[in-house]
């Protein structure tokens, strides 16, 4: 018995240190990089609580997706680079599909997922030339790349016309990591093609929660609008200088992670009229309330009151989710299989095609824009509305913004190519058909 | 030719022709060197006293100022919730004493400090588990803080002084004098100071190690209180307070690891040069987040001239 007993933790001990991951034989592995500790958490818990909360819902109220069940395994980051490759490593195996969390993180992965064969689902972040499918065929941001995302938001300050822009000084005030720094290649590009000043000013990881200097200068360069492209400490540290330095709120617009509910409420009424994109539109969801009853009312949900399932982050956790649900079951119908394969699963997100009438279904109707995936689309590129802290909540105020793809494509192309060119040599669909 | 011209001129001409916007970038560069003093100081007792470079210090920032809100979130009023706090840190020094520094007593220096590492990674959990990881309002108002603003017109600006910026810098100036009082004029105080001059001749007079450490991780915590109620005002409570910590580093390189006043006077030379090198110098020629390098620079070039930091005693071994 003894030995026995020593048998099991020894076995234990070893699967710990190769860092197997315990997966069953009738379920899909869809691991997610999650980081609910370190300077993000704040900002990640309500998404990951979101993703995790509508997967629960989908295991308990439908068994899973198509009659199976899926393991949705964490694994924790604390949004650090190397963290996320070891998580990566750890999961892949039994992976069908990987989502990196973090721009970092998914630029370190994706030469490997060619090599590894696992798709890379990046909803609302990563590299955004990873939306042409030619060059990185196993990689897919949707429904939106950062690129759309600073056009659209140039666009409503522009009221619709980025030459309405020129002469003036648009500052971006950045994350000086990876993810912060992705939209200043387009935006440079646009500053020259439409006469406008582009001003970035970087926020380095330990300066997120004393922005002092960074808004010095904002109050004696005196931008006309401030673009914040922040994430964690970085958003509350921003908004309460902003506040502080009394910088006009509805000036200030913010990419769709810098508009958490969290950080804006401390401000309450001081930070009304700021501004964030969101490709997610908060409200009320029947898929909410199946969650409310298929999850949080049973306690199996990690939230910390039932006020967190109206937040926007948690609610674009559940969106996030629901994309890769979807791709599950679209690739499930394609080869009338349950459990499907990582090529498989790559197929799905490759074809996942949402329209009105599928999400009116999913009980989503109106939280996200309607958008197809194709060969050479891995983004969507579905669009996204303008929110508004009204002191209390974000409400949204515009209509559906649409990306300007003609300013973006070409440079999208080039730096897909420049890319390809120096991580040589780089496979590309590597004979994947386009079906 | 033009860069001669921003490295030489254009900065005081910037700064005659705006000389409010000067004023608010030496007041703003003098709150950061305060802040970063209150947290050096943390560093520096402990060091005085026991040897060890506390890295835990960071972490016990969060866990004070978590403990602060997270009593007062349950229903403890302000008022207690800050005594209750001060008694979490002492329990918290005592086991830090008792658990690690104890069975660790003539260990060789780095095996201390490993330690710290480790009481950092535990705090972080167990705070992690207590608190969650999200982010929380300090409670300013609550302490009677006040929020508003206080606004100057010299030369025809402004200049904008936050109040609780002012609270922030009054209370690091009292903590402090209370710290060089207590150090210098009690006999507990000379006791830790006499402990950092010399471990077995503090010992041979019957000063208690055990108490004396528990003592000061007591302070370190006091300090780790005031540090997170002034950083926690500013952006909110969470996890990332952690990474202040490190801004530290060069703190204590400059004004040296066992100088008081060291702490004081290279935090807040640090905050001010920093600041206006990154306004002045470092966004018009290296497009700015200079914040992030040029204080570790400064101390680097300080350890150069004099290794022991600023204020740091020179060390003179026989060999």
């Amino acid at each position: 018995m003894a030995i026995k007993g020593m048998n099991c933790l020894a076995a234990g001990v070893v699967a710990l240190g190769l860092g197997i991951t315990a997966v069953q034989a009738d379920e899909l592995y869809t691991p997610n990089m999650t980081y609910r500790t370190g300077p993000f958490a704040a900002t990640g818990i309500p998404i990951m609580n979101g993703q995790r909360d509508y997967i629960e819902m989908l295991n308990a109220r439908d068994g899973g997706i198509g009659g199976i069940k899926i393991n949705f395994d964490e694994c924790e980051t604390s949004y650090n680079t190397n963290k996320g490759m070891e998580c990566y490593e750890k999961t892949k195996g039994n992976a069908i599909v990987t989502q990196p969390w973090s721009t970092g993180i998914t630029l370190q992965v994706l030469p490997r997922t060619n090599v590894d064969r696992v798709p890379i689902l990046a909803t609302g972040y990563g590299f955004s030339p990873m939306s042409d499918g030619d060059t990185f065929a196993w990689a897919f941001n949707p429904p939106v790349s950062y690129w759309d995302g600073a056009s659209m938001i140039l666009q409503y300050i522009s009221d619709g016309d980025l030459d309405n822009l020129k002469g003036k000084k648009i500052a971006l005030l950045h994350l000086d990591h990876p993810f912060g720094k992705e939209p200043i290649p387009l935006i440079e590009k646009l500053a020259d093609k439409h006469g406008f000043e582009f001003l970035p000013i970087p926020v380095g990881l330990k300066e997120m929660q004393n922005q002092s200097a960074q808004w010095l200068q904002i109050r004696r360069e005196r931008p006309d609008f401030v673009i914040m492209w922040g994430w964690g400490a970085m958003n509350a540290g921003a908004l309460t200088e902003a506040v502080k330095t009394r910088y006009p709120m509805d000036k200030l617009v913010g990419v769709w992670w810098s508009g958490s509910d969290d950080d804006l409420r401390p401000l309450g009424g001081k930070a009304k009229g700021y501004k964030s994109i969101s490709w997610n539109a908060p409200g009320k969801y029947s898929v909410i309330e199946d969650i409310r009853s298929h999850v949080v009312a049973k306690g199996n949900s990690m939230i910390g009151s039932e006020d967190d399932l109206n937040k926007v982050f948690y609610q674009r956790g559940v969106v996030m989710s629901m994309f890769m649900a979807e791709a599950i079951r679209t690739a499930q119908q394609k080869f009338k299989i349950a459990k499907i394969t990582p090529e498989q699963m790559r197929w799905g997100i490759e074809n996942l095609k949402l329209d009105g009438k599928r999400l009116e279904e999913l009980g989503m109707l109106g939280m996200v824009a309607p958008f197809s995936m194709s060969c050479d689309n891995h983004t969507g590129h579905g669009g996204a509305w303008m929110l508004e802290w009204n002191g209390e909540q974000f409400a949204k105020v515009s209509d559906l913004l649409m990306p300007d793809r003609s300013e973006i494509e070409p440079i999208e192309k080039e730096k897909a190519k420049e890319y390809a060119k120096n991580n040589a040599p780089w496979p590309g669909r590597d004979g994947l058909a386009c079906e | 030719m033009e860069t001669l011209y921003q490295i030489f001129a254009d900065p005081f001409v910037q700064i005659v022709s705006a000389p409010d916007f000067f004023l608010q970038v030496l007041w703003e560069g003098l709150v950061s060197g305060v802040l970063y003093a209150l947290i050096a100081l943390g560093f520096v007792l402990i060091f005085k006293s026991s040897r060890i470079f506390n890295f835990a210090q960071g972490i016990m920032v969060v866990f004070a100022a978590l403990t602060l809100v997270g009593l007062h979130e349950n229903g403890v009023p302000a008022w207690l919730a800050v005594p209750l706090t001060l008694g979490v840190m002492y329990l918290l020094a005592l086991s830090v004493e008792r658990v690690v520094l104890r069975p660790l007593v003539g260990q060789p220096d780095i095996i201390l400090f490993m330690a710290s590492i480790g009481v950092t990674m535990f705090l972080i959990g167990f705070g992690e588990f207590v608190f969650g990881g999200e982010n929380k309002a300090m409670i300013t108002a609550e302490l009677g803080i006040p929020t508003g603003s206080i606004e100057f017109f010299p030369f025809g600006g402004f200049v904008l002084i936050e109040q609780k910026d002012l609270t922030a810098v009054i209370m690091a100036v009292l903590l402090v004098l209370c710290l060089l009082l207590f150090l210098n004029k009690t006999a507990m105080g000379r006791a830790i100071r006499a402990l950092g001059d010399d471990h077995q001749a503090a010992l041979s007079v019957g000063i208690s190690l055990s108490k004396i450490w528990v003592l000061v991780w007591f302070i370190a915590g006091v300090i780790a209180l005031a540090t997170g109620i002034v950083w926690g005002a500013r952006a909110g409570v969470s996890f990332a307070l952690e990474v202040i910590a490190y801004k530290a580093l060069p703190v204590l390189m400059l004004g040296g690891l066992e100088s008081v006043s060291g702490a004081i006077i290279g935090g807040i030379a640090i905050g001010l040069l920093e600041k206006i090198f990154e306004i002045y110098w470092g966004q018009p020629l290296f497009g700015g987040n200079t914040e992030t390098w040029f204080a570790f620079i400064l101390a680097l070039i300080v350890l150069l001239f004099r290794p022991q930091g600023l204020f740091g005693e020179r060390i003179i071994e026989r060999v």
